[in-house]
């Protein structure tokens, strides 16, 4: 789905220069990078907030720039809701009319009903409250809620989740997951989070200094050296899709495919699928099955990428999902590490975190 | 009653003149207040030195000029005259006209401020969701900023009832304009005069303590309805 089209150069007055450009490829892209990359640029480009110096912006069919033509779409025609970290809504209203602040009256398509919204991001009990006395993820929802309420045709979110703390972030994410699954609105959102990337987005562009570093799929594109090259100490974090979990001689197991992952204590089995994430430097890889162990967890995979950094070696295995295992120069040398080895993937059960 | 007609008459055209200088000031004053708070154009500094040249001239020398462009047969008194029948110079009009010009650069200063203090950028959120930029300064930048305005309105309404320089020389003493500075003015020279002129001192602090009352009750009941 090519449904947006960006190509735009813009010089600061500070002298930060900025030369991008990419095409969607997915219903969620998402803008990742380090912070001063240009990535909130780019939104306020497409939003209209901001003026290209040169650059060209389709949106499905619709030009929303072409300084060639010296066209420039006003903001308030692009059809682009947004949503920033810090939410803005509008402090002397209510969450009512925040949210029927920018429905149109005209007879433009209405694929967002105002009921629908409300009840899809659970805003009913919030209605007649003042932004004033919500929290951060209530803000966040009636904010995502306000953008959808004005029909936009791509939905630009600035690192929604970027000033809310681990567990508003997950509740967050859950609802965007939610109208992105209920309303399929194509939706491009600035992230630094790897875990929300690869849970939300299924198209990635990477950037660095005003720049696209590369652009693909997220499980390819997070594992890329050149990706790689900002994140050095961090890199890629491994995030399991669990669809089936269940109690089994007091353990509780949540399968991969055909396998057999022991998870930690779950609260709640009912809400399902859940996810379970993990450092690459918390697996362990071996070229045979070894027995005896005190780590449970044993998933077989195939070798499919390995990607050779300056003091460490990130190697991709495909387990039924994609993970990544993180092992020393030595280790890669003496195990014998290629493309479509088998291997088996250690992983001690505490070393898992829930995100529901 | 306490009051002489003259004093009555004094007391009525200082609250007529405070009201309608706020009225007639205030859309140019929120228009100024705005683009100086929120856009950057060549040539604003010169803008923000004629908003604010009666706060620093003597209000005399104001006086003085805009005599010099309203008095009898000049090409705008004719102007007025023949389209809106309408005298500036020496009668009520002039009142209005030398307060506004005196009370414009704090009206105008005020507003300013209370349109600086709201983020620009729920501005632009406004804009975003598909509402003109008519629309956003009606439901977003007013609303936000009314306690600018507000101070704005009380200041030049406070700035009007003391207003004495300039409309002496625009209006001169007449029985029919005069305000309360002009008669305070007036009754200094007579021997009984203190009475009166003490009567005329509780009215006008009365007046603008009223004023200040009345903004800060607006600008509470507002705070009030988004914070509880």
């Amino acid at each position: 789905m090519n449904f947006l089209s960006f190509q735009c150069q813009h010089q600061f007055s500070s002298g930060f220069e900025i030369d991008v450009a990419f095409k969607t490829e997915g219903l969620v892209t998402s803008l990742f990078g380090p912070s001063g990359s240009g990535k909130s640029t780019v939104l306020a480009m497409i939003s209209g907030l901001l003026s290209p110096t040169f650059g060209k912006i389709r949106l499905g069919s619709k030009w929303l720039l072409d300084t060639d033509q010296r066209f420039c779409e006003p903001v308030e025609n692009r059809r682009v809701g947004v949503v920033f970290q810090d939410q803005l809504l509008f402090p002397h209203m209510t969450v009512n009319v925040n949210l029927r602040f920018g429905q149109k009256n005209e007879n433009i398509k209405k694929p967002f009903e105002f009921n629908r919204v409300v009840d899809v991001l659970e805003l009913g009990s919030l209605l007649d409250r003042y932004p004033n006395n919500l929290s951060g993820g209530e803000r966040q929802r009636v904010a995502l809620g306000r953008a959808l309420l004005s029909s936009p045709e791509i939905l630009l979110m600035d690192e929604p989740m970027g000033a809310l703390d681990d567990n508003l972030k997950l509740r967050v994410l859950a609802y965007l997951e939610r109208v992105v699954n209920e309303w399929k609105i194509p939706t491009l959102f600035v992230s630094h989070g790897q875990a929300e990337v690869r849970r939300l987005a299924d198209w990635l562009i990477v950037m660095k200094k005003g720049k696209v570093l590369s652009v693909g799929k997220p499980d390819q594109v997070l594992g890329s050296s050149t990706s790689l090259a900002w994140t050095n100490s961090v890199g890629p974090v491994n995030l399991l899709r669990i669809e089936i979990a269940y109690k089994r001689d007091d353990c509780w197991i949540g399968k991969i495919g055909v396998q057999e992952l022991n998870l930690p204590p779950l609260k709640d089995l009912n809400l399902k699928p859940f996810y379970v994430r993990c450092l690459p430097s918390d697996l362990t890889l071996s070229v045979q099955d070894v027995q005896g162990l005190s780590t449970r967890n044993h998933l077989d995979g195939i070798v499919q990428e390995l990607v050779e950094l300056s003091d460490r070696v990130l190697v991709r295995v495909d387990v039924g999902q994609t993970l990544w295992a993180e092992v020393t120069p030595q280790a890669m040398r003496e195990l014998k590490l290629y493309r479509g080895l088998s291997v088996t993937c250690l992983l001690k059960t505490r070393s898992l975190k829930i995100l529901w | 009653m306490f009051f002489t007609v003259a004093q009555w008459s004094a007391i009525i055209n200082s609250c007529l003149v405070g009201v309608f200088v706020v009225l007639s000031s205030l859309p140019l004053a929120l228009f100024v207040g705005y683009f100086l708070a929120r856009r950057q154009f060549p040539g604003k500094w010169l803008v923000e030195i004629l908003v604010n040249l009666s706060l620093v001239m003597p209000p005399v020398v104001t006086g003085y000029l805009l005599l010099q462009v309203f008095k009898p047969g000049t090409p705008l008194a004719w102007f007025l005259s023949k389209f809106f029948g309408m005298k500036i110079a020496f009668e009520f009009p002039g009142l209005v006209v030398a307060a506004a010009v005196m009370s414009f650069p704090l009206m105008v200063r005020s507003i300013r401020l209370g349109f600086q203090s709201v983020d620009p950028r729920l501005e632009k959120m406004a804009r975003t969701l598909g509402v003109s930029w008519f629309t956003t300064f009606f439901r977003i930048s007013l609303p936000l900023g009314r306690n600018g305005v507000i101070a704005g309105c009380v200041l030049a309404f406070a700035r009007s009832l003391g207003e004495f320089g300039a409309t002496v020389m625009l209006v001169s003493q007449r029985e029919s304009t005069r305000t309360i500075p002009l008669l305070i003015y007036t009754l200094k020279d007579r021997s009984d005069g203190i009475v009166e002129i003490s009567y005329l001192v509780v009215v006008s602090l009365f007046l603008a303590a009223g004023a200040l009352a009345i903004s800060e009750y607006i600008a509470r009941k507002g705070l009030r309805r988004e914070f509880s």
